[in-house]
């Protein structure tokens, strides 16, 4: 318990730094520490397969994609957008609704919960796999469509019209 | 199922025919495929549906009849298409073919049993659009649009989400009716569920566009290429309604006293944001877009009250919807092509030009206003004596005087058309150049089918055994 409270310390910690650094770069370095406590979490946890999918695809894929884009989008002072006081008041008074409604859901959580404790082997990549395979092969199969439809626009928005004469 | 495998193997064969450079092949193999699909969908009509591939899709009636619809009314927006997507750019069968999987997604919705299926369909849909809301890369309006409605339509699946995943933390799963067992049958619902039920309610009324959800959808409509508007302002808001009332009238029935407040409150909102802004505005397309949110506003009527009636008011109201929108777009794209604005003053002095299209579009205008012998006023009519049977007078006050709002607004293109002339640059045109045959099909179909049900609406209505 002693290991999951100092991880979830971190974790708050890294994802507060996030927000609050002034330059992007550093904020994209904290956000993959972030992913990585999470990914110490999904250990703790027994979730083999989403500690493995967390740490390759979030904290090594599609962070290293932010980085690139960040240094290509050469972000400095000047082209930041600006923040209204009234955005910030309003964001602020939505977050903590938000906060409200989370605190109120998750006050009767316990760790005993017959559905939580029920099997903890059921994060481990075997188990996965055979509930993928049997109960929920229809939307398995039914994601090569989403698959195949994002590859279809990212190559429909990133090929050069050819301009006729 | 037939249908939703038709249209997968539809998308892949258009891909392919663009491949082979056949752009002349495309929209009929896309039409043909449409009807094969259709044929499947009506096929299916009477057999008894119970849940299949371990409960994740159900093809009950409820989903066949609104699964027909949105075939119909995706059949009637490629016919106009014929000329529309070769001025955009070169790769036409992508189009076509994101198109045919955005179906697909909104077919998947209809027939959701279990809240994996819902996602994957709502995100299909969503990932297709996101991309044809932006083709034209060149229109500045168009991107903002895109992007706008990729990062709204992020988000809102991630309460989406966050929702399923706390209603799965109370009741250990993602099945309908085993979602109903637990609402009927536990003691205490957990509050985790209740959470959940407010954050679904929050995505799906992203998804849908209502207030004060909706400020992406005048933006992302009106920016968007006006087929794809067309396109998302009817199917897919249309399915996510769908995904919408089954969630609600299967498993969260017993929890009313619950969320009716809650989207009582909505309800109100986007009547009174929807119909005010659509006043104000003065390009035809925005006020479109306006309109979209206040018709959301009478659709969640039926989920408001639900109960029998539900189903058969929501269907007739979004026939009539869409069938008057794919009009009002179709007329919106003929008249741009003429005077290049989409402004209520290119609207004028169209019934000299354009005696038929006038008409088709006064037709559209009073369907959307509600006005009898129209299809709209059918489905009004049925809003309404849904909540009169719950007594709820105060949405009833409200919801007459937002009707009577929309019909100014609506009126306002009818006035442009017939007691307006021309001026300026166009007043030379007296003549508009003819319609294509395929917008003359179209804009006859829709307009004798809006006409035919509002004279007669048991047509679709017997559907439901009313």
């Amino acid at each position: 318990m002693s290991i999951f409270y100092f991880v979830a310390f971190l974790a708050i910690f890294f994802a507060l730094m996030t927000i609050f650094t002034k330059n992007p770069v550093h904020s994209v370095l904290y956000l993959v520490i972030t992913f990585f406590t999470l990914t110490i979490h999904y250990i703790l946890l027994n979730a083999q397969f989403l500690a493995v999918v967390n740490f390759i695809v979030y904290m090594g894929a599609i962070m290293v994609l932010f980085l690139f884009v960040l240094m290509l989008l050469n972000l400095n002072e000047d082209t930041e957008p600006m923040k209204s006081n009234l955005v910030k008041i309003i964001g602020a008074i939505a977050g903590m609704c938000l906060i409200a409604t989370f605190l109120g859901a998750f006050r009767v959580i316990q760790p005993t919960n017959e559905l939580v404790a029920g099997n903890a082997d059921i994060g481990l990549v075997k188990n996965l796999g055979k509930v993928l395979f049997n109960e929920f092969l229809l939307p398995f199969e039914i994601s090569s469509i989403l698959l195949l439809t994002a590859m279809v626009g990212a190559v429909l928005l990133a090929k050069k019209e050819v301009r006729k004469a | 199922m037939g249908a939703i495998i038709t249209l997968c193997i539809l998308g892949i064969l258009l891909l392919y025919l663009g491949l082979f450079k056949m752009n002349k092949a495309l929209l009929p193999v896309a039409l043909v495929g449409l009807l094969v699909a259709l044929g499947f969908t009506l096929s299916a009509w009477n057999t008894d549906a119970a849940p299949l591939y371990n409960g994740m899709v159900v093809f009950d009636r409820y989903a066949l009849s609104f699964s027909a619809l949105c075939i119909v009314v995706t059949a009637l927006i490629l016919l106009l298409s014929k000329e529309y997507f070769r001025n955009i750019s070169e790769h036409i069968a992508e189009y076509y073919c994101l198109i045919i999987f955005s179906l697909t997604g909104a077919l998947l919705v209809n027939a959701y049993h279990n809240f994996a299926m819902l996602f994957v369909g709502i995100e299909i849909m969503s990932v297709a659009l996101y991309i044809l809301v932006g083709i034209r890369k060149s229109d500045f309006a168009s991107n903002e649009a895109a992007l706008k409605y990729f990062l709204m339509g992020a988000f809102s699946t991630g309460f989406l989400l966050f929702g399923i995943t706390l209603m799965y933390g109370a009741s250990g799963t993602f099945d309908l009716g085993a979602l109903r067992n637990y609402v009927t049958s536990a003691e205490t619902v957990s509050p985790l569920f209740y959470g959940g039920v407010l954050l679904m309610l929050c995505g799906l009324c992203f998804k849908v566009g209502v207030a004060p959800f909706h400020f992406w959808t005048p933006d992302v409509y009106d920016g968007a290429p006006i087929l794809i508007t067309s396109f998302m302002s009817t199917v897919v808001k249309i399915a996510s309604f769908v995904g919408f009332l089954r969630l609600f009238s299967t498993a969260l029935v017993p929890l009313d006293a619950f969320w009716t407040p809650v989207l009582l409150t909505i309800v109100i909102i986007t009547l009174f944001v929807g119909n005010a802004s659509a006043l104000l505005q003065s390009s035809f397309k925005r006020m479109m877009a306006y309109s979209s949110i206040s018709h959301a506003g009478y659709m969640l009527f039926a989920i408001v009250v639900i109960g029998e009636n539900s189903v058969p008011s929501i269907f007739v109201y979004a026939t009539a919807y869409a069938l008057a929108s794919v009009i009002a777009f179709a007329a919106l794209i003929l008249v741009k092509r003429m005077s290049g604005s989409d402004q209520f003053e290119s609207f004028n002095g169209l019934a000299k030009r354009a005696p038929w299209l006038a008409f088709a579009l006064t037709i559209a205008m009073l369907s959307l206003a509600g006005i009898p012998l129209t299809a709209g006023f059918i489905g009004k009519f049925m809003m309404f004596n849904n909540v009169m049977g719950s007594y709820n007078v105060t949405l009833l006050v409200l919801a007459a005087i937002n009707a009577a709002v929309a019909v100014y607004y609506y009126l306002h293109v009818v006035v442009c058309m017939y007691f307006k002339n021309a001026e300026g640059a166009h007043a030379g045109h007296t003549t508009m150049m003819p319609a294509p045959i395929n917008y003359k099909v179209v804009l006859g179909v829709a307009a004798v089918l809006t006409i035919v049900l509002g004279v007669y609406p048991d047509l679709l209505l017997v559907l439901f055994g009313g």
